[in-house]
């Protein structure tokens, strides 16, 4: 494994670190929200779903160009 | 719901046409156009293919139409059937619930009717029997006294009837007796006035 | 049985790679077709099975209470976001919940599914995009929905923010299509990529490790095919809601990654 794979998977390592921070804490404060009002439950799924779609898709992106953007330095 | 079936967009025939042509143009453009840019995409690990991507919409304009017209439309008016069905039912056996209800309430009433009936006619009974007993007891103590009378009545005139009988009985004897002594001795002053004591005695209980 | 099945449709969908030399991903476009097929064939044996218990008075058939229950679901989600205007778009959500549902579905036992292909996917997003563009055109005219673009009325002096406002939105408007499609791709082809590598991992020992992730791919089946009908009319819904309510719609738009 050359010095590129390594910086990949460290810095893929990262994206997924701060997704993972991120999708916690959507997680964490939707859970609040259905438990002070749990009336609300329908509401806060359908936009913790987009938040969480959101945060995700940041993830993919970083997976799939910094690979070939990675190879585009390398050149 | 009605008003708003058909959901807006290119009429039917014209995505029906759209979408072969886009189908077959995708292929066109998949086995035919390369470019520059798609292959670098493709180094960078996103494979994409605007051949695939036109074919797709065009399957996608039909797919559309086919889904809406052959299984969303049938669908809805078979839950439209099916909730039509339902409240009919529903408000049938509501109907139903309310003359059973009505019919309840008025049995009921009728047999509250019924049940005060019998109790009045009852207590009339007990009434009547209860004056016909009064009224039983009443002649029944005023024949009762009546007898009794009559019967000290009667008592009452057979002592007199005997007392005079004894009376005329006793006097008949003392005037036998009287005969009796005057034939022998009618001068006697000593029996003459035994016969007083002897009368008097006689007619003492009947005074 | 099924492992048989999956290295058969490996190897037919390596057979097809596209050009010989595209890497481990993606199939041909006679690929794609071959599981589109598949992918619909069962999609429309579903939906024909659940048909025939329409004329049922009440629906017991198992097909057909489901698709009841994912058709009352979809128009939920429609007129819950959308608003009561929003009922008519159903056939348009429904069919891609649908057609990703299943695919999805698919893609659990295939070597290869429609949704684990970018162009495929693409073209999905463009058709939403394109047809929440038809819609915008169609309620505020062609004028109204460009001035969409440009953001709050800001006065005469304020010109060049507005024009890069536009250039913005123009850049959003085209960045949705990427998202979208990427989104599903990603997760779909992630998927894949995963289970194929937590194989290799256990291959010495002769565990299908991969196999300990199935429960997160039947998450990742529902939650995409979720995710893109619920992002598609919430697009659909900042487009036609401007009658009511025009100025609290701004503060809540989402901002398009």
């Amino acid at each position: 494994m050359n010095m590129t794979g390594q910086g990949l998977g460290i810095g893929i390592g990262l994206a997924a670190l701060g997704v993972g921070l991120g999708l916690g804490l959507i997680g964490y404060s939707a859970l609040q929200g259905m438990a002070r009002q749990p009336e609300a439950i329908g509401k806060l799924q359908t936009v913790m779903l987009i938040a969480l779609a959101f945060v995700e898709l940041v993830f993919l992106l970083t997976v799939f160009i910094v690979p070939g953007s990675m190879g585009a330095f390398n050149r | 719901m009605s008003d708003q079936k058909q959901s807006s967009g290119l009429p039917a025939w014209v995505m029906y046409i759209l979408g072969p042509l886009f189908m077959v143009g995708g292929f066109w453009v998949s086995v035919n156009v390369t470019h520059g840019n798609i292959k670098s995409l493709e180094e960078q690990g996103i494979p994409l293919d605007p051949g695939k991507t036109l074919a797709v919409i065009g399957v996608f304009l039909i797919l559309f139409k086919v889904i809406e017209s052959f299984y969303i439309m049938p669908l809805r008016d078979a839950i439209g059937t099916r909730n039509s069905d339902l409240e009919s039912t529903f408000s049938e056996a509501e109907n139903l619930r309310t003359q059973m209800a009505d019919l309840k309430t008025d049995y009921e009433r009728r047999l509250a009717a019924t049940e005060a009936d019998a109790r009045e006619k009852i207590q009339a009974q007990i009434k009547e029997a209860q004056e016909l007993r009064k009224t039983l007891m009443g002649e029944a103590s005023a024949k009762a006294d009546e007898l009794v009378k009559r019967a000290q009545d009667e008592i009452a005139q057979e002592r007199d009837r005997a007392l005079a009988g004894i009376r005329l009985h006793v006097a008949n004897l003392t005037l036998q007796a009287t005969e009796k002594i005057l034939s022998e001795n009618m001068d006697n002053d000593r029996n003459r006035k035994l016969i007083d004591e002897f009368l008097d005695k006689v007619e003492v209980p009947t005074a | 049985m099924s492992g048989l099945l999956q290295t058969g449709l490996t190897l037919l969908a390596s057979a097809e790679e596209s050009h010989g030399e595209g890497g481990h991903h993606g199939t041909s476009f006679i690929g794609l077709f071959v599981y589109l097929g598949l992918t619909l064939l069962v999609l429309f044996v579903l939906l024909q099975s659940a048909k025939m218990g329409f004329k049922d008075r009440v629906f017991t058939r198992k097909t057909t209470s489901w698709f009841e229950q994912v058709y009352l679901f979809v128009e939920g989600m429609c007129v819950n976001i959308i608003g009561p205007h929003g009922r008519k778009y159903t056939p348009f959500i429904i069919t891609f919940w649908l057609v990703i549902f299943v695919s999805n579905a698919v893609g659990l036992f295939m070597a290869s599914t429609p949704t684990a292909d970018l162009g495929f996917n693409l073209g999905m997003a463009l058709i939403s995009i394109g047809y929440v563009q038809w819609e915008g055109i169609g309620t505020n005219g062609v004028f109204g929905h460009f001035k969409h673009f440009a953001g709050p009325k800001l006065g005469l002096a304020m010109i060049p923010i507005t024009l890069m406002i536009f250039v913005i939105e123009i850049i959003s408007e085209a960045i949705k299509n990427v998202s979208l499609s990427l989104r599903l791709f990603g997760n779909i082809e992630g998927g894949h990529l995963a289970v194929e590598a937590m194989n290799k991992l256990g291959e010495p020992f002769y565990i299908p490790i991969g196999f300990f992730l199935l429960p997160i791919k039947v998450l990742t089946v529902v939650v995409q095919a979720l995710i893109f009908t619920l992002l598609t009319c919430v697009y659909i819904s900042l487009v036609t809601h401007h009658e009511e309510e025009h100025h609290d719609e701004h503060a809540l738009e989402p901002t398009h990654a």
